[in-house]
């Protein structure tokens, strides 16, 4: 890719007289250019791109969701995996034409915005901001319940349930290492995902070997329906949340080496991958007990799955492996919220102070706070499946934009759009991407569309008070 | 008189890093590529440290911009927000094709360098940076070389010499080239023995190898226990590299 000239102009201001940051001069390999001689370098790699996406994601679907989802569902929760990942790749493949097209930071924010105009970029960016807190409290949430079952494996029984606690300390401590710590997490991010896929791979080999009775152990035969159809989609509904990571690999688009080749191959990669990696789970999972008592085991089932197999060695690895996973999705979540603050902050959505450096640190401490903060209050809470849906509906709004911003640039097809990578089966993809995305909002229970539409309605009041004289649509 | 040579100063522009005196004038006759860059922790996107820095990191390098500018240079200039400033020099050695690296440490006058030859493999290389560098500048050379057992004198007087010769085709006054040779001694121990008299040093960059990965590239090495400025010459990047 040679120097790719952006030609999106941005105008207004905000109430607070701020306009939005210039848009870059052009896009290379290696960099963004602004005013000819400022560079912003590109760091992250594959593999980097890869962790990114696939450590968001695997915290949720493995280590929380398989009880839950069972007893929902029962056997057939395997399908619902399997479409939440269908869904998942409908959206990835658009997704990464947009960004092959404009890889900024932002991600889908940035790409609705130049597509279809403010009023849908801000609905989306201030939705996306909050639907990843949303995220990390119901990762937090989960790290409280592996964090509990280490207590309750070590056999100190507490006269309270420590997971909320457990899930604010760490959302607190999370929130001050984003902060005032300038070690190499990414490396840390790396490596902390290798190391769970071979975990999860060795033990689920083992389990499916199980499952059709290699070992000649006893398998219990099920129902696949058990539960009827109708909860196979409101449990796909449910379990989306683990299908949220790609997206956050669009957030840090801006800094993805060789984007156009990168960007498409970290998000369609890592959805495939996890959805193997859900699939396979939850068919182990379920055959290993059966549904009913899988889901008595509720949100740390994973760990019994593996005594099961592997007795006290199993279950110690895959406690430590959810704590770990969910650990660093919370994390992920976190650096992302702050990325999605500075986007509209650039764009004079959020007023400028937000996306300030701190001097001391050269972290971002304004937008770590704003995402940290209402974080702990969402963990207090502690509904695991409330939290889950909202940060899904809040997504699969974006999800559905994204597939029509797509058609929409497609048709006016203006100068400046110039994707590298095309989506295949257009019309037809990013039309059932949009599709499904809004068609799975509907088997979500009434109380989380309901906050979600209060978000998107208080988003698009805050984007008229406050910067309804901003332009960001591209020329089209 | 030898054409002028791109040579890249990378400068932490925003911590306080600056050009060091002395270093100005033993770059009068280059083309300077002036790198300010600000390393960024991974939290931060670089755009995000831009909106808030880019204005005080122009002015600074408007500052070095002109020092090196009324010393006698060409300068050519960027500025760059990164995650990993070892790859922002990489790659600006790659864009900007550039001869040699300065590790900037302060000097008085450069009134004598040590020229650090390691063999035949980038000597031309070598010869055009000194040529470009010290042609106009009154400064004594010396070509310093640790030999290898199996090498003979004959071998030496060959490298040497025709590189002397190469140097004053290129402008050098010969009076001013010394050549000094050492046997039997670790490389590295040598140049930075040898280094203490002298106002500055040139040497190769080397191939990254085992040894260097886990002790660091030599020139680094010799860079950090020399005090003086050190010129590391870039080897040949492949086209695609």
């Amino acid at each position: 890719m040679a120097e790719e000239p952006v030609d999106v102009e941005t105008a207004g201001q905000n109430v607070a007289g701020e306009v939005p940051a210039t848009e870059p001069d052009a896009v290379t390999d290696d960099t963004t250019v602004h005013d000819d001689d400022v560079e912003l370098e590109r760091t992250i790699g594959l593999v980097g791109g890869l962790a990114i996406g696939i450590g968001t994601m695997i915290g949720a679907g493995i280590f929380v969701f398989p009880g839950l989802a069972a007893t929902n569902a029962g056997l057939a929760a395997t399908i619902s995996f399997a479409i939440g990942g269908l869904i998942a790749l409908l959206v990835a493949l658009p997704t990464s034409e947009l960004a092959t097209a404009m890889p900024r930071s932002g991600g889908g924010y940035y790409f609705i915005s130049r597509g279809m105009g403010t009023a849908y970029g801000a609905i989306v960016g201030l939705g996306l901001w909050l639907g990843l807190m949303f995220a990390s409290a119901f990762y937090l949430v989960g790290l409280g319940h592996y964090a509990s079952a280490v207590f309750g494996a070590l056999g100190v029984g507490l006269p309270f349930s420590p997971v909320v606690g457990i899930g604010l300390l760490f959302g607190a401590a999370l929130t001050a290492l984003s902060i005032g710590g300038t070690e190499n997490t990414a490396k840390l991010q790396n490596a902390v995902v290798g190391i769970l896929l071979v975990v999860l791979t060795a033990f689920l080999s083992y389990g499916v070997l199980d499952a059709v009775g290699a070992f000649g152990g006893r398998s219990v035969p099920e129902q696949f329906f058990s539960r009827g159809y109708f909860p196979v989609l409101t449990t796909a509904a449910l379990v989306f949340t683990s299908y949220l990571g790609f997206a956050q690999v669009a957030t840090v688009a801006g800094e993805i080496k060789q984007p156009s080749r990168n960007l498409p191959l970290a998000m369609v990669g890592s959805v495939l991958v996890v959805t193997v990696f859900y699939v396979v789970t939850i068919f182990v999972a379920t055959s290993a007990f059966g549904a009913d008592r899988l889901g008595q085991f509720g949100e740390t089932a994973m760990v019994e799955v593996a005594r099961e197999f592997l007795g006290v060695p199993g279950a110690v690895a895959i406690l430590v492996g959810g704590l770990l996973a969910t650990f660093s999705s919370a994390n992920a979540s976190i650096l992302s919220a702050s990325r999605a603050v500075y986007a509209l902050s650039r764009d004079a959505l959020l007023p400028r102070k937000a996306s300030e450096v701190n001097l001391r640190y050269g972290t971002p401490h304004v937008a770590l706070l704003a995402a940290g903060g209402p974080i702990l209050a969402l963990v207090a809470t502690g509904q695991v499946e409330l939290l889950a849906e909202v940060a899904s509906f809040l997504h699969l709004v974006m999800y559905g934009l994204l597939c029509i911003a797509l058609l929409v640039l497609r048709r006016r097809n203006p100068e400046w759009y110039e994707p590298s990578y095309r989506v295949p089966g257009y019309p037809v993809l990013p039309a059932s991407g949009a599709l499904t995305s809004f068609g799975l909002i509907v088997f979500m229970q009434p109380a989380s569309i309901a906050i979600g539409i209060v978000v998107m309605l208080l988003s698009y009041l805050w984007y008229r008070y406050y910067a309804g004289d901003v332009t960001l649509k591209g020329d089209i | 008189m030898a054409d002028r040579q791109p040579i890249l100063v990378p400068l932490r522009v925003l911590e306080g890093e600056s050009v060091p005196e002395g270093v100005p004038g033993l770059l009068a006759n280059a083309h300077v590529v002036l790198l300010g860059y600000h390393v960024i922790p991974e939290q931060t996107a670089p755009g995000q440290a831009r909106l808030q820095f880019e204005e005080r990191a122009r002015a600074r390098l408007d500052e070095h911009e002109a020092i090196f500018e009324t010393a006698g240079a060409t300068v050519e200039r960027r500025l760059v927000f990164t995650h990993d400033g070892q790859k922002t020099i990489d790659r600006t050695i790659h864009e900007h094709d550039c001869m040699a690296v300065l590790v900037p440490n302060a000097i008085g006058a450069v009134d004598d360098v040590l020229v650090a030859v390691r063999g035949t493999v980038g000597v031309d290389r070598l010869t055009r940076v000194v040529a470009s560098v010290f042609a106009a500048l009154d400064t004594s050379i010396t070509l310093y070389h640790v030999a290898e057992a199996s090498e003979t004198d004959e071998d030496i007087e060959t490298l040497l010499g025709g590189m002397r010769d190469r140097l004053e085709r290129l402008g050098v006054d010969g009076s001013r080239i010394e050549t000094r040779t050492e046997r039997q001694r670790a490389p590295l121990d040598a140049i930075v023995d040898a280094a203490k008299t002298f106002d500055a040093v040139v040497m190769g960059e080397t191939d990254p190898s085992l040894a260097t990965f886990v002790f660091g590239l030599p020139a680094d090495q010799v860079a950090d226990r020399f005090l003086g400025p050190v010129l590391v010459v870039q080897r040949e990047r492949e086209a695609d590299e």
